[in-house]
């Protein structure tokens, strides 16, 4: 079994013969490539050797514990995030559990060579460029946005390296015997003061390169979006308790502009219209539209309604209370400034509407499987050319059940041409057939699982439901504590 | 299901007696609650989408543009939604609405020591209590709406009110861009450890927050009897491009004396402070105009 693409991005770029387009795809803890020529590559990252366990500590220190025969290797980490520089030189990826932001250099054949390597503070949970792709920003699980240089410069790097600070600084506590006092602080205080007997404290390593907070929520940021507007820039950001904030772009990013508020639920996703305007969607049955640089919600166009129509009476999906939306993709088609497409968790379908229109809900495209990425390709003015990534492991409409028959394409590819109707794209599926059926070294699975491999197939499925469909997670559950 | 907590059950006694006497003042002791609030959690807390949906009349029900119908119905305004007619949301944002907008936060109120001084120092002014404790904020509740009754032939503490939020999350949600002209943060919850200090009520991003809901020209009041603590928050305040620090003299005149004369003794912490003849740190800043955007002037 070979695990679906969880994230897809494209891009257009000069070739010798004129123009030429890169789809990436990440599957796992790989990427795959591949360009219209046919030409692809895949980039699988090193094992890390399993540490080897220190025998002279061991020896020296009171008896250790057996050391396990066959020391567990670290599982590589999942890539979360995918975004190509506008002139396909560059790729970022960030993976999940290792806090990992890698900037790629893509090669003329497509060979992908990693350039840098960034590990956060922080779980980074969305990235975008900013300043014409010279500069990565990046979006945390602890609310906060660093920016990075895309490229690093030898000066940078200088400048972030950390001079040797005063570590023989004398320990003191921040507060006083006069200082008034809970419980709770006279024990912490009491905690310091035994601490800096043992010892200096130890400081919890920050990152070496060089990094910016610039901007910063105290909740979950879900999407960080940048615009330019004339000579302004600004960057927006999208929070689990449903905020979207407008703030300057750099260099004045402590600057407030204003909060496009409405949302009921969290945010998870935000998408600028080819129009111009803001499209947000997350935990709400509905995809709000923003006037955004007046902060005003121009509409609400209902998403949960349509889907519920159309999926009545499937299998999968119980009843309207229990059926709830919550948005996973927002796109703007390329060729349209009006159309986006939605995706949501859990539902083989995208949802299709176009922003000014009189008719207000949107059309449900089905598809061959659940929706988990979406990549525009550019093939010229008059179409567009969508590359959808399908769950092809889980039954279409559930995040649980997996499906029986095997080989479902885990790539659905397709068009809209002039008629505005959305068909699949016989001619780039089969361009694609190898991109699609592509399976890195790395991600080959030994055949049929044992009975004592039971176990850990339960894993490896909750492990990979929760790589593809974590938004729902964000809901705020009743009942929290006073 | 074991019997309820003999506590919990003598404090809701108590709850149930306050609420037929309405001169009475609370008692402390049936509303305390442990110091310390966890900001990062998913509280059961009720805030408004946005500032213009906040139910203003009924915290300042003396200020209300629409006086309620019935004697003090303020809070019992029809809440049926379900038609979400234009007029319908017209007509409950009126009913929601104050003659003036609320200039003044104190962010952390705790008991409301600060917020009761406020409320005769500035009498033409709103103030806010602010407070993430429950039962903190219902005992300033209760104390306000105990004064109000005292004081009602002279429409005494009208100008106060107290609700339950988490600041750090929902600030711009009850205030609109620049509506402040001050910020009170008294006595805050230090967070010694390091890696609390991102629970602290000051960190550079929040400073952001706090100069977008604060007007260029207004302030920003700290004090706290940690010097570590005073510190962090001049650092954060003072590295901050949309705020400077007052000093000199400046402090001790005018409005932005008053205000730390009466931040220095009225809040309940300073007091304690004082009875332990512990020390107080002092800060005030100033929100500075937002520069022009970069290439214009």
């Amino acid at each position: 079994m070979i695990s679906p693409y969880q994230c897809l991005a494209a891009c257009t770029r000069r070739a010798a013969d004129g123009h030429e387009w890169l789809l990436f795809g990440a599957t796992g803890s790989d990427l795959v490539v591949q360009s219209s020529s046919g030409v692809a590559s895949t980039w699988t990252p090193e094992i890390a050797a399993p540490e080897e366990p220190d025998r002279e500590a061991a020896q020296e220190g009171p008896p250790a514990k057996r050391a396990k025969l066959t020391p567990v290797a670290e599982p590589k980490p999942n890539l979360s995030h995918l975004k190509v520089t506008k002139d396909g030189k560059h790729l970022v990826a960030v993976s999940a559990e290792d806090k990992c932001i890698r900037v790629f250099k893509v090669g003329d054949q497509c060979q992908l060579v990693q350039q840098s390597q960034r590990c956060m503070g922080k779980r980074p949970s969305s990235i975008t460029l900013a300043m014409d792709d010279t500069t990565i920003l990046c979006a945390d699980k602890f609310g906060d946005v660093y920016s990075l240089p895309l490229l690093p410069s030898p000066e940078d790097e200088q400048a972030a390296t950390p001079e040797p600070k005063d570590d023989q600084k004398k320990f003191e506590p921040s507060a006083s015997v006069l200082t008034v006092h809970s419980g709770r602080n006279r024990k912490a205080l009491e905690e310091q003061l035994k601490q800096a007997q043992k010892g200096a404290k130890q400081v919890k390593d920050t990152p070496r390169f060089k990094h910016h907070l610039i901007i910063g929520h105290v909740s979950m940021l879900t999407d960080v979006v940048c615009a330019k507007i004339g000579s302004r820039s600004y960057i927006l950001t999208a929070d689990r308790d449903e905020h979207i904030r407008v703030s300057r772009g750099i260099p004045q990013t402590h600057i407030i502009e204003g909060f496009c508020q409405g949302h009921e639920e969290f945010v998870s996703r935000l998408c600028f219209s080819k129009s111009g305007r803001l499209v947000s969607g997350g935990g709400d049955p509905y995809m709000y539209i923003w006037d955004w640089l007046s902060f005003r919600l121009i509409e609400k166009i209902p998403l949960q309604e349509p889907l519920f129509e159309h999926y009545k009476g499937h299998p999968h999906h119980t009843g309207a209370a229990e059926f709830k939306v919550a948005v996973s993709g927002i796109w703007a088609v390329p060729n349209s400034a009006q159309e986006i497409l939605v995706a949501c968790e859990g539902v083989p379908a995208l949802v299709s509407f176009k922003l000014g229109s009189s008719s207000r809900t949107g059309r449900v495209l089905p598809l061959n499987g659940n929706v988990l990425d979406l990549a525009f390709i550019a093939v010229g003015a008059g179409h567009s050319i969508a590359a959808v990534s399908i769950d092809h492991v889980h039954q279409p409409g559930s995040k649980h059940e997996l499906r029986q028959e095997s080989g479902a394409s885990r790539l659905q590819c397709l068009s809209n041409h002039n008629s505005g109707e959305w068909e699949d794209d016989e001619t780039l599926t089969k361009a694609l057939e190898r991109f699609s059926r592509s399976m890195p070294n790395g991600a080959r699975e030994s055949g049929t699982a044992s009975e004592t491999d039971r176990g850990k197939a339960d894993n490896k499925a909750k492990a990979l439901r929760d790589l593809l469909y974590g938004v729902e997670n964000l809901r705020k559950r009743p009942g929290a504590e006073d | 299901m074991a019997a309820e907590p003999p506590k919990r059950q003598k404090r809701e006694e108590y709850k149930r007696s306050l609420a037929a006497d309405d001169g009475a003042l609370p008692k402390k002791k049936f509303f305390r609650q442990r110091a310390h609030a966890n900001p990062f959690s998913d509280h059961a807390l009720t805030y408004p989408k946005s500032p213009a949906e906040m139910d203003w009349a009924s915290l300042y029900p003396a200020f209300a543009v629409k006086k309620p119908a019935q004697g003090e119905d303020g809070k019992e305004i029809d809440e049926s939604r379900a038609d979400g007619q234009a007029a319908h949301e017209e007509e409950q944002r009126e009913a929601r609405a104050i003659t003036k907008d609320v200039e003044i936060a104190d962010i952390g109120c705790g008991f409301g020591g600060l917020l009761f001084a406020l409320s005769t120092t500035f009498p033409d002014t709103l103030s806010l209590g602010m407070e993430i404790r429950i039962s903190v904020t219902e005992y300033v509740q209760e104390k306000i709406r105990a004064l109000r009754s005292q004081n009602a032939e002279n429409q005494g503490y009208q100008n106060i009110g107290c609700l339950r939020a988490n600041t750090m999350k929902f600030l711009p949600n009850f205030f609109r861009k620049h509506q402040l002209r001050a910020i009170f943060l008294c006595f805050p919850d230090p967070h010694f450890k390091q890696r609390k200090h991102k629970a602290r009520i000051v960190s550079s991003t929040l400073c952001s927050e706090y100069a977008y809901v604060v007007r260029p020209g207004g302030y920003v009041y700290t004090i706290t009897d940690v010097r570590d603590l005073h510190e962090w928050m001049v650092g954060h305040f003072a590295g901050h491009a949309s705020w400077a620090r007052v000093e000199g003299s400046e402090l001790e005149e005018g409005v932005v004396g008053q205000c730390v004369a009466t931040m220095s003794t009225e809040t309940e912490e300073s007091k304690k402070v004082t009875r332990n003849n512990g020390e107080k740190f002092v800060a005030v800043f100033r929100r500075i105009e937002d520069p022009a955007w970069p290439g214009e002037h």
